[in-house]
């Protein structure tokens, strides 16, 4: 690693698309102008949860003047999925969730095309469903999908044929007898955790046109442009080099977006619609329940605690509502299992991750991939136990979290950590330990705090790639894979290359992905952007700058060694000589005998995790379950009013590790959107389902946060202990600061009124009905 | 959207007709925040909307000879919330109408239209009651005046029949020294919908026991927003902390909400003691007697 | 149905024919080419379609665009003057209000409106200016910020 001075890298460079956003000029999918030509497309949906497709009759809606396209699963029934093939397009001989797609149609008009899909008839046979993972996992539950064990599925996903459990991840550790005869008190309990939605503000929304030659061009707002490329392709039989994905402005993923789930019905009913483009827009209600919610979760818990604090042992059962398809799910369901403990040293554990078929909203990855979830019952459990015996939260915590060269749940050795700065850091800044004067008579205030962790989720080999070409001007254009989602990371991507190659920030632009022109990126997920294709970037940057010095190194006849290239110009060291890039980078340079060198620099890097291991099916355990973990603490202050139950939360403090803050600012606004995100998933979201039908798919009934429900402070504390594997020893934040929001206001409200919330959101009914059944 | 017709009327007279013609396949509206979400979400299917905003005196705020307010149809919450009279005479409908979803909502949410959707968590509507405000009706008949308490007759049911037309809103003057209170509960902190709102509205008055007497109006606990007597009762006899108290349970008793995705019954029968208690205390504070 | 109508749209007259159940936001969008005005809920939640009617803010999803014949609209893009932004389009790049930049174009003209008829609100004052404009990115704190910059910058620019 470079221990120069850094002069991009780490300074809080105002994101570089900004002025195009505040103007409104920026580009999203539903804002492309494709003429009149153009085809609106609309999904034809299941009414009912869970049943057999008896009969479907589109000649109605074929007839109808203006519709040109009428499609259904018989015509393309492959399957696909990222981890699990287990999903079809559209619904061919069941359908097993409320929304779920059995035909398309496109018409002239968005009109016509509303008015075709109530025309196509569908005749169901209903079948019982399952509506609670802890019922689908057992042997008496109807099966969600009888084919499970015919489905193309990862190595490390393991299935339960005969049953709904789609992954079983185990971990065995340690001696579970020793450690709860080692503990002094041993408390049991289960939390439970809604779907919810992601609710980018904009909705899911793609554009597909198929040219003469077959090749089919899907505009799509998406955090995985190659992922959909692939299993769309895939599913569709047809050649990748056959379908070209662009990805313009993006209005929010938070997970939803990722892998694929809407695009490959756009990009079939383009197939279909004789060279038209068909665009495709979700609703905000088809946004809520047919694209992917967070899974449900029902955890159990059990801990062992020696009378000083000391965590003896943990039996973790989390039983995953995963919805119809758990094609990406499953991995949720894995990580779960590989950080089930939560971010503490834990020496025997029993751990069992199961992701069960339901009949419900399709569980995808969202913001923090199942951390959120199972923080929300750990971080609760180790705090009401630290209270039962007496000791104080922050304490419990500082004893027991990960520290450098400790086994995590996994057998992995834990790599440089300031786990133990973060919660000790956040605390602090709450004035931990000191109470604040209530608003009002009829309120109480209070303290909570939760700790994390969290690894990039994902396969052990995703990889990224970069390219950097230099304008004649000097200035340079960075080709990235990676989507900018809102996290910023055009910005970062720009000044990684910047550093890199020793010019202004403001000399480097980076695109927008194109998969016909930018180099290959697995996903935007996981926070892992800024890590992984930063070090692609940065291997891109190396390349290029060598390039540039060793041309001019040989035509000044010095030494490579002794050139540099600072502020956009190549410098030497030894003869003090000094040439801008701009005058070379294209055009190469001339050599003392009037002969050229050079040529365009193109800058090329990649990068690969090539340590990440397998783990033993049967314990979970291996020498490394993962690339890295972020880790970090909020705390945050609660006022609630007794009589109505209203919890109003007046501060978060955030602390994170982040290794190095690459832009320091956008590390802020990450953690404070994400704390947002978190406390409106804490106090009010809840995709509400009775019997799989969705009540409450639209803002009226679903709400999130305002600008009034935001805390009116946050404090964000930056940690910086410096990651081997990351650019300039950066590790990503995207997801983490979302993660122990909810934890720590259920603690905050504990502390406050001493009762307890199992099931999240904490609404203020809930706390009024606490409050009743504690004071009588 | 499906498709219909638009129709701006021109008179009153052509609006009734058309409505009466069309029997239900043709819908007034003025701000149309309310019926194109229900058109929007395939809940409604109107031949034709008729647009009655521009009628004469419907975008009006006057003072009437005989000293009651008479507000358009088509006033928009906010205009109700900034003019002047309804600030200095009627600040329990300013508060009441400025609690009403955001400020671009507002501009075009019209309190003629919150009391024709009739939901019964109308916030003007408690407000509206408190005053004792009259809704003007026009019809092929001519014209007629149903108190605003009546107008509700049942979730989404008004005392509107077959072409006719609310046309505008008068509030009589407010009793000397009213002071008003408006106070809601909703999921979200500041917007949402009611999930139960109460107005109180208190004046001086030497005949009362307590020296005041009182108006109370509960919102979304019952199909309709429905008047508390038995607390008004009570507080008019007694509004120690015991008697407000004891009114702020009588008005609990006098709901009869329902359980529904936004709140239980039981909740919102111990936030109608809550609230009506909170609004007794802040009036009482004002109260100048 | 179609309708023929006038409006201003930033300035500019334009003589439209639009269908009667099309809202402002489809002709802004779809007949202009406005795409500053997003679509985030049809149903006037989210404000991510807030444009200013005769200068008042309002939610451009239920507004008929044959409402708007003879009035005046103005969107994001009307907010910028010969390549000079708006204090608060200024101060939202300056202080990090914008995120994936979904509800920006709204935020700016909500937050503009604000400013015009209340040119030095409280913190509380914007919170509750903001409630009808959702944003999942930033929460808020950024916005809440540049809303607050713009009221300063604008204050001074008077005084000057």
């Amino acid at each position: 690693m470079t221990t120069k001075q850094l002069s991009v890298v780490g300074k809080s460079f105002q994101r570089i698309e900004s002025k195009a956003k505040v103007t409104g000029s920026a580009q999203y999918v539903d804002d492309m102008q494709f003429g009149p030509n153009l085809l609106f497309g609309k999904l034809k949906r299941s009414p009912i949860p869970h049943g057999l497709i008896k009969r479907i009759d589109t000649s109605k809606a074929e007839a109808l003047p203006g519709v040109r396209v009428v499609v259904t699963g018989q015509d393309f029934p492959g399957l696909t999925g990222l981890y699990l093939s287990d999903r079809p397009t559209f619904a061919v001989d069941r359908v097993r969730f409320v929304g779920e797609a059995v035909a398309g149609v496109a018409a002239e008009t968005r009109e016509l095309a509303e008015r075709a899909v109530e025309l196509i008839e569908v005749e169901y046979e209903p079948l019982p469903g399952v509506f609670d993972p802890e019922f689908g996992a057992s042997p008496e539950a109807p099966l969600v999908h009888p084919d499970l064990m015919d489905y193309e599925c990862a190595p490390f996903i393991f299935r339960q044929e005969g049953t709904n459990i789609s992954n079983w991840f185990k971990v065995r550790k340690g001696d579970m007898e020793a450690g709860w005869e080692e503990a002094d008190i041993i408390y049991e309990h289960a939390y439970k955790v809604p779907q919810v939605q992601h609710v980018p503000l904009e909705t899911h929304a793609t554009v597909a046109q198929m040219d003469g030659n077959g090749k089919i061009t899907l505009w799509s707002s998406s955090q995985s442009p190659f992922a959909q490329r692939n299993l769309i392709a895939k599913s569709l039989g047809i050649s990748h080099s056959k379908l070209r994905v662009i990805t313009p402005y993006v209005g929010g993923g938070f997970g939803s977006k990722a892998g694929v789930s809407m695009e490959g019905a756009c990009v079939i009913m383009a197939m279909l619609a004789k060279g038209r483009p068909v665009k495709l827009v979700m609703t905000r209600e088809e946004e809520f329940y047919t694209t992917f919610v967070r899974q449900g979760l029902t955890a159990h818990i059990k801990m062992g605690m020696t009378q000083d604090g000391r965590i003896t042992a943990m039996q973790n059962t989390y039983y995953w509502d995963a919805g119809a398809y758990t094609e990406y799910g499953v991995n949720i369901t894995r990580a779960a299992g590989y950080s089930s403990t939560g971010p503490y040293f834990v020496p025997n554990v029993h751990a069992d991750s199961y992701c069960v078929y339901t009949n419900h909203p399709i569980g995808g990855a969202m913001r923090g991939f199942g951390m959120p979830e199972i923080h929300w019952a750990t971080e609760q459990h180790i705090d009401r136990m630290a209270t039962q015996l007496g000791l104080d939260p922050v304490d419990v915590r500082l004893l027991n979290c990960l520290k450098d060269g400790q086994e995590t749940v996994t057998g992995m050795i834990m790599h440089p950590t300031g786990l133990s700065q973060c919660i000790a850091q956040a605390a602090e800044a709450l004035d931990w330990g000191k109470a604040s004067k209530p608003s009002a008579p009829h309120k109480r205030r209070g303290k909570g705090i939760a700790a994390m962790w969290k690894a990039p989720a994902m396969p052990p080999n995703p990889g990224s790639s970069a390219t950097i070409r230099f304008n004649e001007d000097g200035t340079c254009l960075v080709n990235v894979g990676g989507v900018d989602i809102g996290q910023g990371a055009l910005t970062v991507a720009s000044q990684i290359a910047a550093e890199g190659l020793g010019i202004p920030f403001e000399d480097v632009r980076v695109n927008t992905v194109d998969t016909d022109y930018s180099p290959y990126e697995w996903q935007t997920v996981a926070s892992r952007i800024t890590w992984s294709m930063g070090n692609a970037v940065l291997r891109a940057a190396t390349e290029a700058k060598e390039q540039i010095i060793d041309m001019v190194a040989e035509v000044w006849d010095e030494n490579p060694e002794d050139l540099d290239i600072i502020d956009g110009h190549v410098v030497s060291f030894a003869s003090e000589e000094s040439i801008p890039v701009k005058n070379i980078v294209v055009y190469g340079m001339q050599k003392p005998d009037g002969t050229w060198i050079g040529g365009p620099v193109v800058g090329k890097g990649r990068f690969m995790p090539d340590y990440v291991t397998p783990l033993d099916a049967e314990t979970g355990q291996g020498p490394r379950a993962v690339v890295h973990f972020t880790t970090g603490a909020q705390a945050v202050e609660v006022e609630v009013d007794e009589e109505t139950g209203h919890v109003k939360v007046l501060k978060i403090v955030s602390a994170f590790d982040v290794g190095k803050a690459i832009n320091p600012d956008l590390v802020r606004t990450q953690m404070e959107g994400g704390a947002v995100q978190g406390l409106s998933t804490a106090l009010l979201e809840r995709l509400v389902l009775e019997e799989g039908q969705p009540k409450n798919p639209n803002f009226t009934d679903y709400r999130i946060a305002t600008a009034v429900d935001a805390p009116p402070e946050m404090v964000n504390i930056i940690v910086e202990v410096p990651q081997d594997d990351g650019p300039f020893g950066a590790r990503g934040v995207g997801e983490h600061p979302m993660v122990p929001t909810a934890p720590a206001i259920a603690n905050a409200v504990r502390n406050a009124l001493g009762i307890e919330i199992d099931a999240m959101p904490i609404t203020s009914e809930k706390v009024w009905a606490a409050l009743k059944a504690k004071n009588g | 959207m499906q498709a219909f017709d638009y129709v701006k009327a021109k008179t009153l007279e052509e609006a009734s007709a058309l409505l009466a013609e069309h029997n239900g396949d043709a819908r007034p509206f003025a701000g149309a925040t309310d019926l194109l979400i229900r058109i929007e979400r395939g809940f409604l299917h109107p031949a034709k909307m008729v647009d009655i905003k521009n009628l004469p005196g419907f975008r009006a705020i006057n003072a009437l000879d005989n000293d009651w307010l008479r507000i358009g149809a088509a006033v928009t919450m906010n205009e109700v919330v900034i003019h002047r009279d309804v600030e200095s005479r009627y600040p329990l409908l300013a508060e009441a109408c400025q609690s009403v979803a955001s400020y671009q909502l507002r501009n075009r949410a019209t309190i003629g239209g919150n009391i024709c959707n009739a939901s019964p968590a109308a916030d003007s509507a408690p407000a509206l009651i408190c005053y004792g405000a009259e809704a003007i009706i026009h019809g092929p008949q001519g014209e007629r005046r149903v108190t605003v308490e009546d107008f509700f007759q049942g979730v989404g049911q008004t005392a509107l029949e077959r072409g006719e037309l609310l046309t505008a809103i008068e509030i009589p003057p407010p009793p000397d020294g009213a002071v008003g209170r408006f106070l809601k509960l909703g999921r979200t902190t500041v917007g949402d919908i009611s999930v139960m709102n109460v107005a109180v509205l208190g004046w001086p008055d030497e005949n009362a026991a307590s020296g005041a007497s009182w108006r109370i109006v509960l919102g979304s606990v019952a199909p309709t927003p429905i008047r508390a007597p038995q607390a008004e009762k009570l507080l008019a006899g007694d509004t120690s902390p015991a008697g407000i108290e004891a009114a702020a349970r009588a008005a609990a008793d006098t709901a009869r909400p329902i359980d529904d995705i936004r709140a239980s019954a039981a909740y919102r029968t111990d936030m109608v003691r809550v609230y009506t208690r909170r609004g007794v205390e802040h009036v009482l504070a004002e109260l100048n007697y | 149905m179609k309708h023929d109508i006038n409006l201003t749209v930033n300035g500019e007259l334009y003589n439209l024919t639009v269908e009667s159940h099309h809202t402002l936001l489809t002709i802004l969008r779809e007949q202009l080419v406005l795409t500053s005005v997003k679509n985030g809920c049809s149903e006037g939640e989210c404000g991510a379609c807030t444009v200013l009617f005769d200068g008042k803010p309002v939610n451009s999803c239920l507004v008929l665009g044959a409402e708007a014949d003879g009035h005046e609209i103005v969107t994001a893009e009307g907010l910028t003057i010969n390549g000079q932004l708006a204090p608060i389009q200024q101060t939202m790049i300056d202080l990090g209000g914008t995120q994936c930049g979904y509800c920006t174009p709204g935020i700016v003209m909500a937050s503009f409106a604000l400013l015009e008829r209340n040119p030095n609100p409280t913190e509380q004052e914007i919170r509750e200016g903001l409630v009808g404009n959702l944003c999942r990115c930033t929460g808020y704190t950024r916005i809440v910020d540049a809303v607050r910059e713009a009221a300063r910058l604008q204050r001074t620019d008077m005084t000057l």
